[in-house]
């Protein structure tokens, strides 16, 4: 595991030793305010988040806080517990489909109630990186050229998301 | 969607507080997840800010047209009719490279747009293959580096940063092959429209 530590540490550096390089030797144009402009739209897009963050952060601490996701936890740990999901994570499984800002603000209600280095932070990690909403990008792939019939494509990515929870699971328990 | 999301949120937390009569957790949760989302959005406001900065550096560098080139062949073999009549390939290529790039932001449009051409010459309004493949690529999409989710990390103290990188690159490779081979499976057995 100790190689997989260093390696995960050098991709970033990597690509920043790219991107200094092109910054420092490119002649087309000045790569600098390239960056600058690309900085720009990161902060606008993050402060766009708030409004959208804000109420849903709200709905899901009062969803923990009211005790109704304990209650659900409860009913459904013992089958969450036999198949190695932490039922902590249940929020995060019934947002990260529909909606990538609700999925987010679940996440780090998950990481600061449970600690960022549990179990089941760790796994709700993992599901966060490695699945997008999958739900809401076939809505979005398809509407816009107005295509009605999209096949197999919803039960696939589905699967797919219910693939990756076991995973991220399993991995999880590999990794750390 | 968000809408729906939140008031389901909002409204069983209240059934259900008021029967268990917990409502001073409740007002406390209110207030309190109010303030955190605050603090979360500027605590990932700057690492988002880099990291797109830096990406931006590559694009116009031509970095991602080269990805995009080293890209083509396996591309082929995933998107069979699109290649094979040339139709959307440019769009197809740049929109896996800048997914794997991380580039959220301009994933989606180059989809649309691809989804746009192969629909231009048909009339009927059921997917291709290829379409739902690519639809199915941009659910379960390889991401180089999992920027937002490590910048919450970081921002919430955690020890395990950019450790995660490799589980989640596993995870994510796992299920987009799987993906694409049951995407092609189903294709070839109901036939393309």
């Amino acid at each position: 595991m100790e190689i997989v530590e260093k390696f995960s540490f050098l991709v970033l550096p990597l690509i920043l030793l790219v991107a200094s390089f092109i910054i420092l030797l490119g002649k087309k144009k000045d790569y600098f305010s390239s960056f600058l402009k690309g900085a720009t739209d990161g902060a606008t897009s993050a402060v766009k988040l708030l409004p959208t963050m804000c109420a849903l952060i709200v709905g899901v601490s009062m969803f923990t806080g009211s005790g109704i996701s304990d209650f659900i936890a409860h009913i459904l740990s013992p089958f969450f517990d036999k198949i190695g999901v932490p039922s902590e994570i249940f929020p995060l499984i019934l947002t990260r489909p529909i909606s990538g800002s609700a999925s987010l603000a679940t996440f780090g209600e998950i990481l600061s109630s449970n600690g960022p280095d549990s179990y089941a932070s760790l796994c709700a990690s993992i599901i966060m990186a490695s699945t997008d909403t999958v739900i809401y990008v076939i809505c979005i792939y398809f509407s816009a050229s107005r295509i009605k019939h999209t096949r197999h494509a919803l039960p696939i990515a589905l699967f797919i998301s219910i693939l990756s929870i076991f995973l991220s699971c399993i991995l999880a328990r590999l990794f750390f | 969607m968000l809408g729906k999301c939140f008031s389901i949120f909002c409204i069983s937390s209240i059934i259900y507080s008021l029967i268990c009569g917990n409502l001073k957790d409740l007002c406390d949760s209110i207030l309190k997840g109010a303030s955190k989302s605050v603090t979360v959005v500027i605590s990932i406001i700057g690492f988002m800010a880099f990291w797109n900065g830096i990406m931006e550096v590559l694009k116009s560098s031509g970095a991602i047209a080269r990805l995009s080139k080293l890209l083509k062949p396996i591309l082929k073999h995933v998107f069979p009719k699109s290649f094979k009549e040339n139709v959307a390939t440019e769009e197809i290529t740049a929109c896996i490279s800048a997914s794997v790039l991380g580039l959220s932001n301009a994933t989606t449009p180059l989809a649309l747009s691809a989804i746009e051409k192969m629909n231009a010459t048909r009339k009927s309004n059921k997917a291709t293959n290829d379409m739902v493949t690519l639809s199915i690529l941009g659910c379960a999409c390889f991401n180089l580096i999992p920027t937002t989710i490590i910048a919450m990390r970081v921002s919430q103290g955690a020890s395990i940063t950019y450790e995660i990188i490799v589980p989640v690159w596993i995870c994510s490779f796992v299920c987009m092959v799987v993906g694409i081979i049951l995407s092609r499976i189903v294709g070839k057995i109901s036939g393309d429209c």
